[in-house]
């Protein structure tokens, strides 16, 4: 109970912490939203007149106070720009960058954590070699590569194989939910590839320690073979750590997956925040970057939840030791 | 078997996010007993107690492949995108550029003029593919002898598509809170003394002095005839008079119109819906009309449309427009204020080879004033690519190599970096070194357009008949020539057209002759579509894209 206060109060600091940087970054960019309406063609006095009506030329203080009161009653705004409620904005994104990162993770660990078992295991030097190199390879490639790869070989109309649609999304969404799973195949393979070789590269090294560990040789003098030992014992112990891992690189996908999206003309946060930093739209963007914001700090705080459920041993100070570490 | 399985490599391959947490968590395990709950497990093992075959590995590895693979070959059978359109009902047409929002008064952009201008909304006149004059809202006009009345008449019948009569009083009302408002593009309405009804199909325009360029103006957003009676959130929905409405508009991705059944004219929409997909990236754009997501996309980079041109099904084709990549050179900047300077930069571009590396569609352009607006002539003898004089011209200003010229660059990052790239080693040849810097649009609204701090900018200009910017010197040209905006103003007051490409023409060469800007090239639109689409627009298509004549026979 104390150590979940205390995990609370850090995370409310946090979130505080991130509101202030995220509203200074963004008033240090040139340009503002007004000139970007008015266009080529405005005289200087209509881009003021649009200033003054979006209440651009309040105090930096005031426009603040302004904001994070709206966001504390769960107001993220209404953009200038596009007339719509942010956060039914992100609601609309979120259906589509959230099922493709569970789907491109599942399928990273799918990938990655027997292979990266495997590639320590192997009984031949050259699987083990050959799998290690796998996983080289696919920590190096490329997002952009791998997708052009994959819409090559499976992309109905161009590729060789004319499986899966390999741009945009149904205008139904998950109504018609065959078509939109369909639709995110190509972009999650290609996630799962590139986040799958990070994960088997971590599990590969956490079990290399676990080989020499004694908890292996007990688990071998009570009659395992070393596979055993390793995979019912190691895999037990990495697990806190693969778990954290795991979850981190999830947090990181929410923005890492904005090339992709924009290859397979996805219409996912990622997308939706270039345009909208592109703009100026800043209230928008603020609001946007806070959810992404307060979203990894919760990752982070289930992270460290789940990891005390998992490794019992964890006491006050190794717990507060890790909950910095994590931040 | 214990010790060969150790492959000897380092441990360092695991990722920078997970070494903090890695590290700290071996310290704590190496002083932990083991969990309690391996006890079981372990007397589970006793009772077995073999080794694992070889071929096990193989297998698992094989195991987790094919899952994988199964999972994606599950999906072998299901059904194709919905966005495919399968019959003549329906088109889907890959875009570029997209409209922020739809509200035509008050957000800038020709994105937002191509797709409502002739579609949703309709003007008292409209433009035709050769970028003339013809009759829209009102069926004829006639001008006073002075010129400085204008009586247009209205087709009897004409409605908005919620129901509502459109006649002269709305006219009146739309083109009266446009000056009034100072909504976007009213500076076109300047000479307008007054706007009244005679009647309900009656409209007269009473002007403070001439202006030969106000007709073709009222093609575009002022002239356009709204609904005063009409309420809806205008970023979000538009309410006008022509063959179509919309019916969802989702930021960023589509524009979705639907045939509106209360149309009073004779553009009834030949297809029911028309999807307008927005692709920025063009390998995207590419494959959405391979994989018969778009039958149409417009614009096509030249370059990769070698790529679906050899497919029988696709035909591309270019067709003229009026944007003009202009080469603005600063010309109160420190260094380009320098005639000789700017000079020197003309003569060292070498547009054919800038158009042949964008596909070779594009055409020359000597001037600012582009083929298809009155006023043009060729103007480009007046600097051609000669890096000799180039050289004699930077000396003369007083740079060597020993003292080379410094430029800064700066353009939004929808050109693409390659052009940058192009223009500083073809200015690098006669000793210029440009500092190319590539920002997003509205970084260069602010540096360029706002605080005319620069040396060297590029845009695409791609309004029609807008040589009035060489005219105004606060423009962020700079470009301040009182012979120039004599001519001009002569132009715009002159009541005979030929009068008013004369004065445009001479107005024109002076500029050229000046050296404010080099005109890159005219960018031609290169539209690819698929064989079964009729009539889709190819001339003009990015300014205005008129959709009521499109058809997909598929």
């Amino acid at each position: 109970m104390r150590f979940l206060l205390r995990r609370s109060a850090l995370l409310l600091a946090a979130l505080f912490g991130m509101s202030v940087l995220i509203f200074i970054a963004l008033r240090v960019l040139p340009g503002d939203v007004a000139s970007v309406m008015a266009g080529l063609n405005a005289t200087p006095a209509r881009v003021a007149a649009l200033r003054q009506e979006l209440g651009l030329n309040r105090s930096y203080l005031q426009q603040y106070v302004d904001w994070s009161g709206n966001v504390i009653h769960g107001n993220l705004g209404v953009s200038v720009l596009t007339g719509r409620d942010v956060g039914a904005q992100i609601l609309s994104r979120v259906q589509i960058t959230f099922p493709l990162i569970l789907l491109g993770l599942f399928l990273a660990c799918l990938f990655g954590i027997p292979l990266g078992c495997a590639s320590i295991l192997a009984p031949h030097a050259g699987v083990r070699q050959g799998l290690h190199m796998l996983a080289l390879v696919g920590g190096a490639l490329p997002a952009l590569w791998g997708a052009m790869l994959f819409i090559m070989l499976f992309a109905k109309g161009s590729g060789l194989i004319k499986i899966f649609p390999s741009q945009g999304f149904p205008d139904e969404g998950w109504k018609q939910p065959v078509s939109a799973c369909a639709s995110l195949v190509l972009p999650a393979l290609t996630v799962g590839i590139i986040v799958g070789a990070s994960i088997m590269r971590y599990t590969r090294s956490a079990l290399q320690e676990m080989l020499a560990s004694e908890f292996v040789d007990m688990g071998m003098a009570c009659g395992m073979t070393r596979v055993q030992a390793v995979l019912r014992i190691g895999l037990r112990i990495v697990s806190p750590q693969l778990v954290s891992v795991i979850g981190m690189t999830f947090a990181e996908m929410i923005t890492g997956v904005m090339v992709i999206e924009n290859l397979f003309a996805l219409p996912g946060i990622g997308s939706m925040l270039v345009t909208d930093v592109g703009n100026r739209d800043l209230l928008t963007v603020q609001s946007e970057l806070f959810v992404l914001a307060a979203f990894f700090l919760c990752i982070g705080f289930a992270v460290d939840v789940v990891h005390r459920i998992l490794d019992p041993r964890l006491k006050g100070a190794a717990l507060l030791a890790s909950a910095e570490g994590m931040q | 078997m214990a010790e060969n399985l150790r492959s000897g490599d380092a441990q360092g391959t695991s990722t920078e996010t997970t070494g903090s947490i890695h590290d700290e968590r071996q310290t704590s395990e190496q002083s932990a007993d083991l969990p309690g709950s391996t006890d079981d497990s372990l007397n589970s093992y006793q009772k077995r107690h073999r080794s694992t075959p070889p071929w096990v590995w193989i297998v698992a590895v094989i195991a987790a492949v094919a899952i994988a693979a199964g999972g994606v070959f599950a999906y072998r059978h299901a059904n194709s995108s919905s966005s495919v359109a399968e019959t003549s009902q329906s088109i889907s047409i890959g875009l570029k550029l997209a409209p922020t929002n739809l509200d035509i008064r008050n957000e800038a952009g020709a994105a937002l003029d191509q797709v409502l201008i002739g579609n949703v909304y309709e003007g008292l006149v409209a433009r035709n593919s050769e970028n003339a004059v013809v009759p829209a809202l009102a069926k004829s006009w006639t001008i006073s002898k002075d010129a400085k009345t204008y009586t247009f008449t209205l087709h009897a019948g004409e409605r908005f598509s919620n129901g509502d009569a459109l006649d002269s009083k709305d006219v009146v009302w739309s083109l009266n809170s446009l000056i009034d408002n100072d909504y976007v593009n009213a500076q076109a309405l300047a000479n307008v003394e007054s706007v009244s009804a005679d009647g309900t199909t009656t409209v007269v325009l009473k002007l403070k002095a001439p202006d030969a360029a106000l007709l073709w103006n009222l093609t575009g957003r002022a002239g356009l005839v709204l609904d005063e009676e009409a309420h809806y959130d205008a970023k979000t929905q538009a309410i006008g008079s022509g063959p179509y409405l919309v019916d969802s508009f989702k930021q960023n991705e589509s524009l979705t119109l639907k045939a509106n059944p209360r149309y009073w004219g004779s553009h009834q929409a030949k297809t029911h819906t028309v999807v307008l997909r927005y692709i920025t990236d063009d390998n995207a754009a590419i494959n959405a009309l391979k994989s018969n997501n778009v039958q149409v996309l417009a614009p096509i980079t030249a370059n990769l449309s070698s790529s679906v041109s050899n497919d029988g099904d696709v035909v591309v084709k270019a067709g003229n427009d009026t944007d003009k990549f202009v080469l603005a050179f600063n010309s109160t900047g420190p260094k380009t204020a320098d005639k000789r300077v700017r000079q020197a930069i003309r003569y060292a571009i070498d547009n054919k080879a800038l158009i042949s590396s964008r596909g070779g569609a594009d055409e020359l352009l000597g001037g600012p004033i582009p083929s298809l607006d009155p006023g043009y002539e060729d103007l480009t003898k007046l600097y051609p690519f000669n890096q000799n004089k180039a050289k004699e011209l930077l000396s003369e200003a007083g740079y060597s190599t020993s003292k080379p010229l410094k430029l800064d660059f700066e353009y939004a990052n929808i050109y693409g970096t390659e052009i940058g790239d192009q223009l500083r080693s073809q200015l690098k040849a006669v000793g210029i070194d440009l500092n190319v810097k590539v920002v997003e649009f509205s970084a260069w609204l602010n540096d360029v357009y706002t605080n005319k701090n620069y040396d060297l900018s590029l845009v695409d200009h791609n309004e029609s008949h807008d040589f009035n910017a060489w005219a105004n010197p606060e423009y962020y040209f700079n470009y301040d020539n009182k012979q120039v905006q004599e001519l001009y103003a002569k132009a715009v007051s002159s009541t005979s057209d030929a009068a008013y490409e004369s004065y445009l023409k001479q107005a024109a060469r002076l500029v050229s002759e000046d050296a404010p800007a080099d005109w890159l090239f005219n960018y031609r639109v290169t539209t690819a579509y698929r064989k079964s689409v009729t009539g889709f627009p190819l001339n003009l298509n990015q300014s205005l894209l008129p959709l009521w004549n499109v058809q997909n026979k598929a």
